[in-house]
């Protein structure tokens, strides 16, 4: 375990008091912590009382706690998701929260290579056993018993498994982690699953997105970092604070939706006038994110804000929602013609059937009329 | 359960696309009622057309349609008993006049009058027809007539009108033009139409007859619903006129005699398109029409306010509606004035379809009667013009019962009283 | 309860095969129904067949419904008049003008077309539920109708309003989430497809036999339909 505390390593990298402070208050807006009550994991009272406002519960946090350990795991991913976190354009927030953390294993952001990280990993994990982060990104194959996906040797289940078996949290960050994401699309080949799907034993805090907005994935880490538990989840493991609302409700260009204004094409006047996108595809209704709100690039956008359809890039099975451009009210399946020919035709021979017995009726029988 | 078989059979018998197509429209909407005098005048909701097209619609799907079937499986079905026969054959026939008002309103325009036609169609296989109306019908059989006119006193009759009024009336005369069929109605009730209708002809200078074999338009088996009846009728009336070899049929004061002639007949019994056929309403539309005849105008002025009963198969069903006001805008420019409804969407007497001859069914007539009282007296009315009589005989009935001042005429005998000599 | 993966089937399977049932049992309807037999007409025409059928559709699609005035039995059914008009012309408006199921045709067929602006579409279909509402009241206490009312006319009633009142809450977000909403209007209308051919709210095909049988047999009289 690293000795210094989190405040003590910011301070050392010359990190002021009040700036501190405004780090501390930005966290907790970004986790948004206007009200959830710190609890016995910082030794404070349920009812702070005057003189206590959420930085300064957050910035009491950081300066009890050391920094944590991480494992970060990828397997059938883009990566797109730690480019997003750190690549992001917050220096504060998201240099903070690696401020808050040790990542002892990446393979992405690694200088080294090869056996000897995995020895490190395998080092990290003993060490800091029960109390690291294990953070996941990419979905699992078990198709062929889990073939498809080979690292070092050793099958994804098999990592993740055992990553999971000593990890005080596990966090499946972008789509595919929380459910499969792009390889899960169809035809499956791989079938792949999130790691919910197989870490059965131990809560899964899925933060999914196609990549996983930072701020949120920063935002989770840094709740658990700081008050040692999960954050609220909705039935699908998501947090609450980032996937409590969809997409369309706090839409930007929701007053067109309303007025019935849409674009027709991506050039058309509508799209230029900013109308809304649900005619070109948008699946904002049933998704739920925080790209509305929080957007990216420290709020600089979103998709929709910038003339792209939303696509619901953290729902479950979202590559299969029916087609990025296709409205969101048609259905996912219909019949080609030939299926609605044959079922007429069936119909027809049905009715014709049917008629013979019903003429065979009508027949008079003898002696009637 | 042998009075229920054989109506089923009648009805599956005839059952083709023609009725299920319009069995398979009805939504239940209900507004089919609200044009039925019968159910406007006594409130009893079995009045409604709708219903009274029930058993139908039961066989109909009981016996053809896949939800039927699996009705049946799952012991959903309401079998039709001797019962539901009993009680149908009564709201079928005291009443309903199938006057057809009902399938003016039908949002999906279904024809509830041919097809209660064809309800009574089975009622008559099932002998389920009312004993009265059915006593009428073998009379018809035996004698010609319902109304007790055999051939001898038909001859009598008509000798009698002859003498009477001083008109000619042409006899079986082989190659005339145009074959006059009276009613029985006329001939035994309202002998000064014969006249009427005799004395316009003659000044027309058609060539006409009326012919002993084909002495009754009336049809008792349409009323029945019996084919076998309605053609036996139907056959005397074409065998006469072609024995004779006229050229065409007219059909004098009778409603549905009219309907079952001119728009069925053809479908039964294809001798009947070797004639043209016409109603004597349309006739004198044509002969005023073309200067044959000539009406002295205002001739009917002094007399009060006249209206006109538009009858539900000369004009709704047999579409000579606009004739009778052309004929009486010349005889009654000042004091004519319709009723409302009127035309096509015009209150049946309540007499028609055989109710009349149903004496059981006299309470019903009679409430549905006080519609047309309404009628005829906010048209400010003493005087009531018709061409069909029937409704005439009814209109009689009913002033002696309501104790009414009104005088009731046929149009025909209007214009004899107005021809110009 | 994992409402997406039931939006996802109501969307998916279920409603492929609800569209297939659907087809297969009109075609089947309309084959009995037709192989009923037809006879020939050998009556002479007065006035016009083909005239008489021309002014049934007419008065029946494009004036009844909005004059109803043209109908002299108007004052003694306005309700009907007033609800079933009022129900259709939500309906239809909602299902052919409005954006939402504009968009289901687009994918069904490979084209689409202009829309309403969604206020209007939304009046238009709180129009349709008011006459849905007043239909069934109607059913209920008018004498003729409680009679010839049974368990079909019920349900027909009821598979047609579900989808009505689910579509309406799902577009102002009233009550449950989204998903859950879209999931109960995909599974009420897949189960209303399957109906249709088994009630009869398939009167919306039989109605073209039953205006056009009307028109002809008041066209060959002469009669104004």
């Amino acid at each position: 375990m690293p000795e210094e505390t989190i405040a003590q390593s910011l301070k050392k990298k010359g990190v002021s008091r009040r700036d501190f402070l405004k780090l501390s208050g930005a966290l907790a807006a970004a986790m948004g912590l206007s009200n959830v009550l710190p609890v016995s994991a910082n030794g404070l009272p349920l009812n702070p009382g005057r003189g206590y406002s959420m930085n300064r519960i957050i910035a009491k946090a950081l300066e009890t706690k050391s920094r944590l350990p991480v494992i970060w795991l990828e397997f059938q991913d883009c990566a797109g998701c730690s480019e997003a976190i750190t690549r992001s354009n917050s220096p504060t927030l998201g240099n903070l929260v690696l401020n808050t953390l040790t990542i002892e294993y990446h393979e992405t952001l690694s200088a080294a290579a090869g056996f000897q990280v995995e020895q490190a990993k395998q080092d990290a994990m003993q060490k800091y056993a029960g109390q690291y982060i294990l953070v996941v990104e990419g979905s699992i194959p078990v198709a062929e018993d889990g073939i498809y996906c080979v690292i070092g040797g050793r099958t994804a289940i098999d990592i993740l498994t055992e990553a999971a078996a000593g990890a005080a949290a596990i966090i499946a960050t972008g789509n595919c982690a929380a459910y499969g994401g792009l390889p899960r699309a169809k035809p499956n080949p791989t079938d792949a699953k999130g790691v919910w799907e197989i870490i059965t034993d131990k809560p899964v805090v899925n933060i999914p997105g196609c990549p996983a907005i930072p701020e949120a994935t920063a935002g989770t880490i840094a709740h658990f970092a700081i008050f040692g538990t999960l954050p609220e989840l909705d039935n699908l493991h998501r947090p609450m604070t980032f996937y409590g609302v969809t997409v369309h409700d706090r839409c930007l260009r929701r007053p067109f939706y309303e007025a019935g204004k849409f674009a027709l094409s991506f050039d058309d006047q509508g799209a230029k006038n900013g109308y809304c996108l649900y005619k070109l595809g948008c699946k904002g209704p049933t998704t739920y994110n925080a790209c509305a709100s929080i957007r990216w690039e420290t709020g600089l956008s979103f998709p929709v804000q910038s003339g792209h359809p939303c696509l619901g890039c953290s729902q479950p099975d979202f590559w299969d929602g029916g087609g990025f451009y296709q409205g969101q009210s048609a259905p996912l399946e219909h019949p080609e013609a030939v299926a609605v020919g044959a079922a007429a035709a069936v119909g027809a021979a049905l009715g014709v059937g049917a008629t013979l017995i019903n003429q065979a009726k009508k027949k008079p029988k003898g002696g009637e009329k | 359960m042998t009075a229920t078989k054989q109506a089923i059979n009648a009805f599956i018998h005839e059952t083709g696309g023609w009725a299920a197509s319009q069995l398979e429209a009805c939504t239940r909407c209900g507004m089919c009622a609200e044009a039925c005098h019968f159910y406007q005048a006594t409130g009893n909701p079995e009045y409604a057309p709708v219903w009274k097209i029930e058993l139908l619609r039961r066989a109909y799907e009981q016996r053809f349609t896949l939800v039927g079937a699996m009705k049946t499986a799952l012991g959903l079905n309401k079998r039709i008993t001797d019962e539901d026969l009993k009680h149908w054959s009564e709201l079928n026939y005291y009443a309903c006049t199938v006057c057809n008002k009902c399938s003016m309103v039908c949002p999906m325009g279904i024809d509830l009058g041919s097809l209660l036609h064809d309800v009574r169609a089975g009622m008559a296989a099932a002998g389920m027809v009312p004993t009265e109306l059915m006593a009428a019908v073998n009379k018809q059989v035996e004698e010609g007539s319902p109304l007790g006119m055999t051939s001898a006193v038909w001859d009598q009759r008509i000798e009698w009108v002859v003498d009477e009024w001083e008109v000619e009336i042409p006899r079986d005369v082989k190659d005339a033009d145009t074959l006059v069929v009276f009613s029985s109605i006329e001939v035994m009730k309202f002998p000064t139409n014969i006249a009427a209708i005799a004395k316009i002809l003659n000044k027309a200078g058609e060539k006409w007859t009326i012919s002993s074999k084909a002495r009754e338009i009336v049809n008792f088996g349409f009323y029945e619903g019996s084919l076998e009846h309605t053609k036996l009728f139907l056959s005397r009336v074409l065998e006469g006129a072609k024995e004779l070899g006229v050229k065409r049929i007219v059909v004098t004061e009778c409603g549905h005699a009219y309907d079952a002639l001119r728009w069925h007949a053809a479908n039964w019994l294809p001798e009947a398109n070797d004639f043209e056929i016409i109603h004597i309403t349309g006739l004198l539309g044509e002969l005023v029409g073309n200067g044959r005849i000539k009406l002295k105008p205002g001739a009917f002025d002094d007399d009060g306010t006249i209206t006109f009963h538009d009858a539900c198969k000369i004009q709704r069903k047999g579409g000579h509606i606009q004739e009778p006001r052309d004929i009486l805008k010349i005889l009654a420019p000042e004091s004519f004035k319709e009723m409302t409804p009127n035309r096509e969407e015009s209150v049946c007497c309540g007499g028609g379809g055989g109710v009349i001859a149903i004496k059981v069914a006299d309470p019903i007539r009679y409430a549905a009667f006080e519609l047309k009282i309404d009628q005829v007296n906010k048209a400010g009315a003493k005087t009531v013009a018709m061409t069909c009589s029937n409704c005439r005989l009814q209109y009689a009935d009913c002033v002696d019962h309501f104790k009414l001042d009104w005088k009731v005429t046929g149009l025909a005998q209007m214009v004899a009283d107005a021809l110009v000599e | 309860m994992n409402w997406n993966a039931v939006l996802q089937f109501a969307r998916g399977p279920f409603f492929y095969t609800a569209l297939l049932v659907f087809v297969a049992g009109m075609i089947y309807r309309l084959v009995t129904v037709i192989g009923l037999g037809w006879s020939k007409d050998r009556v002479p025409v007065k006035g016009s067949k083909a005239g008489g059928v021309v002014m049934s559709f007419l008065k029946g699609i494009l004036i009844w419904p909005f004059i109803p005035w043209v109908k002299n039995t108007f004052k003694r059914n306005p309700l009907i008049y007033i609800g079933g008009g009022l129900f259709h012309l939500g309906l239809f408006a909602v299902i052919f003008l409005g954006a939402a199921h504009m968009l289901v045709f687009k994918s069904l067929l490979g084209f689409g077309w202009a829309t309403l602006p969604l206020p209007i579409v939304d009046w238009l279909a709180a129009a349709g539920i008011v006459g849905m509402l007043i239909l069934l009241i109607n059913r209920i206490i008018h004498p003729v109708l409680k009679l010839i009312s049974g368990p079909a006319e019920y349900l027909a009633w009821l598979f047609v309003f579900l989808p009505m009142i689910t579509g309406y809450s799902l577009t102002h977000h009233l009550g449950p989430p989204y998903e859950v909403m879209y999931s109960l209007h995909m599974i009420s209308v897949d189960v209303l497809l399957i109906w249709i051919p088994l009630s009869r709210i398939s009167h919306f095909i039989f109605y073209f036999f039953s205006r056009a049988i009307h028109g002809q047999e008041f066209g060959k009289r002469g009669v104004k339909v």
